[in-house]
């Protein structure tokens, strides 16, 4: 299957920062059309019949997520996750970056659809650039009438919030990022209750992601049937695959979901010549690599989940035999063990001490039962946490565990080479 | 100092914006860290007489205010270089060669991770995956991105800086910057987590809390046979009992001996 181009369309070749380059390519029609034609149930409709499910990670169905905000509270609140922090993902800051009217427009039709009021974007810290031109976006789709009181003349009020974070992955995880939003420390709550029930000040809350929002806006123009009759049976539609790692050509590619993951590395250029592929981590720093025998999987949210791994938010890391993955499992439990906002002892502690481990294998000086300890450790970890960080230690590194030993066991000292005390 | 005594002025001047700000908001809490970003942008850090002003603009206590800014490693407590090099260390740059161009840097600026060059012209801080593998190795100039990195690059990155004409915009230093701005238990320890501790105090408070490494750097130790550390251990151990202390004594004078 070849490379589509949905949300990707015009990225590199117009400028679609500026809004009427965007409006000539048929933006803000949607949002128009929703205002006016249709009702806030006919956008939550179609989202659930075209299948869209979230693109941040988790892969929740968009529509259901919308329908369990309780009907008898009308105050609500629509955030944009744009916290994009995951080791190897890059699609959001391109989106914002590239096309922050597409990405509005998606909040807009979200906001619309839930009917809330306020809808707030939550941009990463380190995306300066990113939140400097989503700004000026929305101050011209302000003065375009797209945003503000009144809409379309139909009554429909809707303001639209940026904030800027300030260095933290945890503020990824939506109940961090709530928190985080209300000018606290991006610690994750308790749940339930869900955010859907109680999220920003209490409220009844929708956290999407920036892409699950902005394929609202094709969705609506092409209809959810368009959309539904892409991809396989439980993943709908398509999916910006962030290609990184050895690969020829890495980057950003849009394909329809079922694509295999040989697919996507031939489409990504290949690996280097004379290279050989070790593993390939499908879905992010969370999730456990996949290898060679399972290459011919479609990429899709049931099939990376039945090979042990996940689709996650499209981090496609490819690996070739130039890999050390004692040091790559050590830099990515380092990034777990540093994220964690110290909440939960078995992430706080656990991620530490696995990162020390890992660290004396790095440098040769791993003492026998490390290996068992390491497998242990990070076993005890998963499933014991607030929120899913704790969980994502495991994934990688008992992968690669399991699959190279032998890089892990190198790296134990004999007894004879240790120091005498 | 001048920067406290510009500080009202500074205020007086961010104040209007910082309304504006507050106002996007249902409640006023949730604009601290857009705040924090204002402040910094002014100061090059935030500093504790914005933290008292963040606290009175949204209502609430310094500890408050101090206890969330110290939560986010974007937000500076001290006083750091007008340059932020922020190389990325996430696994997508460093199977890339992420590695090699850290060590460049650290050897070019003479620094280690989380310091600032004598000058106080550079900071130096390695960071997490920065949403750019696929120009891996990549890096952040006061934010802003530059991508695949090489020697040839760092030089002449660090050239421009040196030379005052590197395109991006120089961060605002109100007062010089030590050599880190991290908050640290102890000097010795070096760390990279989130700072404990309250503004300017390295404080014993949290001692043993999340953070405090002596006991894990301790066990390290144990664990990697570290000669140096268990020759001191032995030696204090034989100070504390007097009837050996002639030994070493003796111990001592053969050493001197020796050098002689």
């Amino acid at each position: 299957m070849p490379v589509t181009k949905v949300l990707t369309a015009g990225i590199g070749e117009a400028d679609l920062r500026n809004i009427d380059v965007y409006r000539e390519r048929g933006g803000y029609r949607q949002w128009e059309r929703a205002v006016r034609e249709l009702k806030p149930g006919d956008v939550l409709d179609l989202a659930e019949k075209s299948g869209l499910r979230g693109r941040g990670g988790a892969g929740f169905p968009t529509g259901k997520k919308w329908s369990f905000l309780p009907a008898e509270k009308p105050l609500r609140y629509l955030v944009c996750n744009c916290d994009e922090a995951e080791p190897g993902t890059f699609k959001d800051h391109m989106l914002i970056a590239e096309a922050p009217h597409l990405v509005l427009e998606g909040i807009l039709l979200g906001s619309y659809g839930i009917e809330c009021h306020h809808a707030f974007i939550y941009i990463r810290g380190e995306f300066k650039r990113g939140y400097e031109i989503f700004s000026a976006a929305l101050d011209e789709a302000r003065k375009a009438g797209f945003v503000g009181d009144d809409l379309f003349g139909s009554g429909f009020n809707l303001e639209v919030t940026v904030q800027r974070g300030a260095g933290a992955y945890i503020c990824g995880e939506e109940t961090g990022l709530l928190n985080s939003l209300e000018g606290k420390r991006g610690e994750p709550r308790l749940k339930p209750p869900f955010p859907a029930i109680e999220g920003l000040y209490g409220m009844p809350t929708v956290v999407n992601n920036v892409e699950t929002l902005a394929y609202l806006v094709p969705i609506l123009e092409k209809g959810a049937e368009w959309f539904a009759s892409v991809g396989t049976e439980r993943s709908k539609g398509y999916k910006i695959v962030s290609v990184s790692g050895h690969v020829q050509r890495p980057g950003n590619y849009e394909v329809a979901l079922g694509t295999t993951v040989r697919e996507i590395i031939d489409i990504a250029g290949g690996l280097r010549p004379g290279r050989n592929l070790m593993a390939v981590q499908p879905g992010g720093g969370s999730s456990a690599c996949i290898f060679e025998e399972q290459l011919d999987l479609p990429y899709d949210y049931e099939n990376m989940a039945k090979a042990g791994s996940m689709l996650g938010s499209g981090a496609f890391v490819v690996f070739d035999d130039s890999t050390d993955f004692v040091k790559a499992a050590h830099n990515l439990v380092r990034f777990f063990a540093h994220e964690s906002c110290g909440q939960c002892t078995p992430c706080r502690e656990g991620g530490h001490w696995l990162e020390r481990v890992l660290e004396r294998l790095v440098h040769g000086r791993g003492v026998s039962g490390d290996y068992e300890m390491l497998l242990r450790v990070s076993g005890g970890i998963t499933g014991l946490n607030l929120c899913a960080l704790g969980d994502s230690i495991e994934p990688f590194l008992k992968s690669v565990l399991l699959r190279f030993p032998e890089q892990f066991r190198a790296r134990v000292l004999k007894a004879k080479e240790t120091v005498p005390v | 100092m001048t920067r406290e005594r510009d500080f009202p002025e500074l205020l007086e001047r961010v104040t209007p914006e910082c309304l504006r700000i507050i106002a996007r908001y249902e409640e006023k809490r949730s604009a601290l860290l857009m705040l924090a970003h204002v402040f910094q942008e002014h100061e090059g850090f935030v500093s504790p007489e914005a933290v008292l002003a963040i606290s009175e603009m949204v209502g609430i206590t310094p500890a408050e205010t101090e206890g969330t800014i110290s939560f986010y490693t974007l937000l500076y407590r001290r006083p750091v270089g007008k340059y932020m090099l922020q190389p990325c260390r996430g696994l997508a740059c460093a199977i890339n060669g992420a590695e090699d161009a850290m060590a460049y840097f650290r050897e070019k600026l003479g620094t280690s991770n989380l310091e600032t060059t004598l000058d106080g012209l550079v900071s130096y801080e390695e960071v997490e995956c920065l949403a750019a593998c696929d120009r891996a190795p990549c890096m952040q100039v006061n934010l802003e991105f530059v991508y695949d990195l090489s020697p040839a690059k760092i030089d002449e990155l660090l050239a421009g800086i040196r030379a005052g004409t590197y395109p991006v915009k120089a961060m605002a230093q109100t007062d010089p910057p030590g050599r880190t701005w991290e908050i640290r238990q102890d000097d010795q320890v070096s760390t990279g987590r989130k700072a404990p501790g309250a503004t300017g105090v390295e404080s014993p408070n949290n001692a043993g809390g999340v953070g405090d490494k002596s006991g894990t750097i301790m066990l390290d130790k144990i664990i990697n046979r570290d000669v140096e550390f268990f020759r001191e251990t032995r030696e204090r151990a034989v100070l504390d009992s007097r009837a050996v202390v002639e030994s070493v004594e003796e111990g001592r004078e053969e050493a001197e001996h020796a050098r002689h």
